[in-house]
């Protein structure tokens, strides 16, 4: 589909962390907080969102994509103050935040701690929550295989998103990568224990979206976040797994659209 | 030259349906383990060791690895409690103690204190960040690897110096007393090994406390490379690394000819290389474990999945040492020109080796190779 909007790729300096950070359209701020992978790119998924009218606002999280490296940050936390930090250098007080993954873990930290700051919250496909009777699979002993297996619904697109040859630098980018994931969530992996019991804080309308093939993040997480945020609600998107913005970007960003709007 | 007997204590028995498993660790079942097999085996293994001393070795090297078939020695300092008391002389190497790994480095400071006190001054302490995989088997945290393993270091020396009790806060260990009794017998403490694969972080820091750097699996040059590396980083700290700092590991076989020790050789390396070492990369290298100059040197170097190479490349590249005792001791004593190294570690059973064969090649290692091994006086390598 024809992007209609142009984006910019923009240099923060958030207390001595080089930041990079997409931005395009108009309108109300949407932050979008991305998972373990997907970072270093405007995806089509934020150009619909803009198209859609809101001005996208997608960083890099330090140690990810075209951004530097962590430096200080060292755990979810320490991530959790960064992003309060690049708000003040934006000059936002409130945003609509979408997080995925990784990102919606942060998006919901984020949303506990400054909860005035958070306008409207979506979480797609969030980790976060720890949920012994279903924990997270472990994408730390996963081949490239069988990461895209769990990922995605659909290979064919996973092969897209991947170069065929990838070369010394690529493996590199994403070994650096799978190291600032580590450590964000190593052990406990991919939660925080308090989370849980501190989500009634949030007081943002909150949307709970997933991909009802994702066997990586059950689906149990989602509904759990939807037990505990007052007045959330959980929606599904059939025919993919973990990733909905990137295996059905218009079904995903539709649904956030109406969400965002109403 | 000092020469050590360096034992993995495989388990070598395996299923039918082996290779239906991607990894012989951290995930292959425990129901492969028979116990009463494994009883006769330790019986065998610690024999072996205790034999070293007897055929004048200078010392034997014990290890840890976790959930794994490649070897059954999770507890070092147990395996060496098991050697200490039965031999008299020589020293026991233990490569080592996983630092990371540990949540309390001052079990390992007690630990070694009673062996080194038990031995009479008997010890070698290793210290070792453990494997990548084993990084999942205790849920570690790998990013934090290097650091931890810096400041528990940091700690055991202190603790094992110190005259009074200290309180000890640094960014991973707060201990408000400590005050590690016993104490060692060896002064200021035991001497301190740490192998290495090729991290140049490595070799600065074992350059930076003289300690004793270990080279393991790995091609001539490539080990050349790493023991240059610690000898460059020993100058920028202004000093010639002595050759005792230098050690090598080879898995050698001697048999009365070079034809009968091939054979063998490459019966029981096919096991150690295809089954013990069949490793999935994803756990061999947890995210964080080496940095990021780390991965890009193991990327360049040419380095294969072990499981890939043959035993011609195997022998050719140097990694093992195999013939008849003459032809043993020509290879060893090119390999030590080569790279200057001054302590030597032989692997001589090794995988499904049974015991009566290691022992001979033991015996004939002992006999024929290492009187000319120690009579040579370790040379620095011709620079390249």
């Amino acid at each position: 589909m024809a992007q209609t909007v142009d984006h910019a790729s923009v240099q923060l300096d958030v207390r001595g962390v080089q930041v990079n950070l997409f931005r395009g359209g108009s309108g109300r701020p949407v932050l979008f907080l991305h998972g373990a992978g997907g970072a270093g790119a405007w995806l089509p998924f934020h150009g619909l969102l803009a198209e859609a009218g809101f001005d996208v606002l997608a960083p890099d999280h330090p140690g990810f994509g075209l951004s530097g490296e962590m430096q200080h940050i060292e755990c979810m936390d320490d991530l959790v103050y960064h992003y309060l930090d690049l708000l003040d250098v934006l000059g936002l007080d409130g945003v609509d935040v979408v997080g995925t993954s990784l990102g919606g873990w942060l998006a919901a930290e984020l949303a506990v701690h400054s909860p005035e700051k958070v306008r409207k919250l979506v979480l797609l496909n969030a980790v976060g929550l720890d949920i012994w009777e279903a924990p997270v699979k472990d994408l730390f002993g996963m081949n490239p295989e069988e990461t895209v297996a769990a990922v995605f619904h659909d290979p064919a697109i996973a092969a897209s998103l991947f170069p065929a040859e990838p070369d010394l630098d690529f493996i590199l980018g994403l070994y650096r990568e799978k190291v600032s994931f580590a450590r964000l969530a190593w052990n406990p992996y991919c939660c925080n224990p308090k989370l849980e019991s501190r989500l009634y804080r949030i007081t943002a309308p909150t949307l709970v979206v997933w991909g009802e093939e994702d066997h990586l993040v059950p689906i149990v997480h989602g509904e759990r976040y939807v037990e505990k945020i007052a007045g959330a609600r959980l929606a599904t998107i059939p025919g993919v797994a973990h990733a909905p913005f990137l295996e059905d970007a218009a079904a995903t960003a539709a649904l956030l659209v109406d969400f965002l709007e109403a | 030259m000092d020469v050590f007997l360096f034992h993995l204590m495989p388990y070598p028995e395996t299923p039918e349906n082996f290779d239906e498993y991607q990894t012989s660790w951290l995930t292959y079942p425990r129901k492969h383990f028979d116990p009463r097999k494994g009883q006769q085996l330790y019986k065998e293994y610690l024999d072996q060791l205790v034999y070293a001393e007897e055929l004048g070795f200078d010392g034997v090297s014990v290890n840890e690895h976790h959930q794994t078939t490649y070897g059954m020695m999770p507890c070092p300092d147990v395996m060496a409690a098991l050697i200490v008391r039965e031999t008299k002389r020589m020293k026991i190497a233990i490569i080592g103690n996983a630092l990371p790994l540990r949540d309390h480095p001052l079990r390992v400071a007690e630990e070694i204190a009673v062996l080194d006190c038990v031995s009479g001054g008997r010890i070698i302490s290793g210290f070792v960040r453990g494997i990548g995989v084993e990084y999942f088997t205790f849920g570690s945290d790998p990013t934090r690897s290097r650091e931890r393993f810096n400041e528990a270091h940091d700690l055991i020396i202190k603790a094992w110096t110190a005259e009074e009790p200290f309180e000890w806060i640094s960014k991973n260990y707060r201990f408000r007393y400590v005050n590690v009794w016993p104490r060692c017998i060896q002064e200021p403490h035991p001497p301190i090994w740490v192998p290495g694969f090729g991290s140049p972080e490595t070799f600065d820091w074992v350059a930076k406390h003289r300690y004793t750097f270990m080279s393991v699996y790995a091609p001539t040059a490539l080990q050349k490379s790493w023991l240059d590396g610690v000898r460059a980083a020993a100058n920028r700290y202004g000093y010639e690394a002595d050759p005792s700092q230098l050690g090598a590991l080879f898995p050698i076989h001697v048999a009365d000819t070079d034809a009968e020790a091939h054979a063998a050789a490459e019966k029981h390396i096919h096991w150690l290389f295809n089954k013990g070492l069949k490793h999935k990369l994803e756990y061999l290298y947890p995210p964080g474990y080496m940095s990021m100059g780390g991965m890009k040197a193991a990327m360049l170097s040419g380095l294969k999945p072990f499981h890939e190479y043959s035993y011609k490349e195997l022998v050719e590249q140097g990694f093992i040492i195999a013939g008849s005792p003459e032809s043993v001791r020509e290879q060893l004593l090119e390999s030590q020109g080569t790279l200057g190294f001054g302590t030597l570690a032989t692997l001589l059973q090794f995988g499904d080796m049974p015991n009566d064969r290691a022992r001979a090649s033991m015996e004939l290692f002992a006999a024929e190779v290492m009187p000319a091994l120690k009579a040579a006086s370790p040379v620095a390598p011709v620079a390249a």
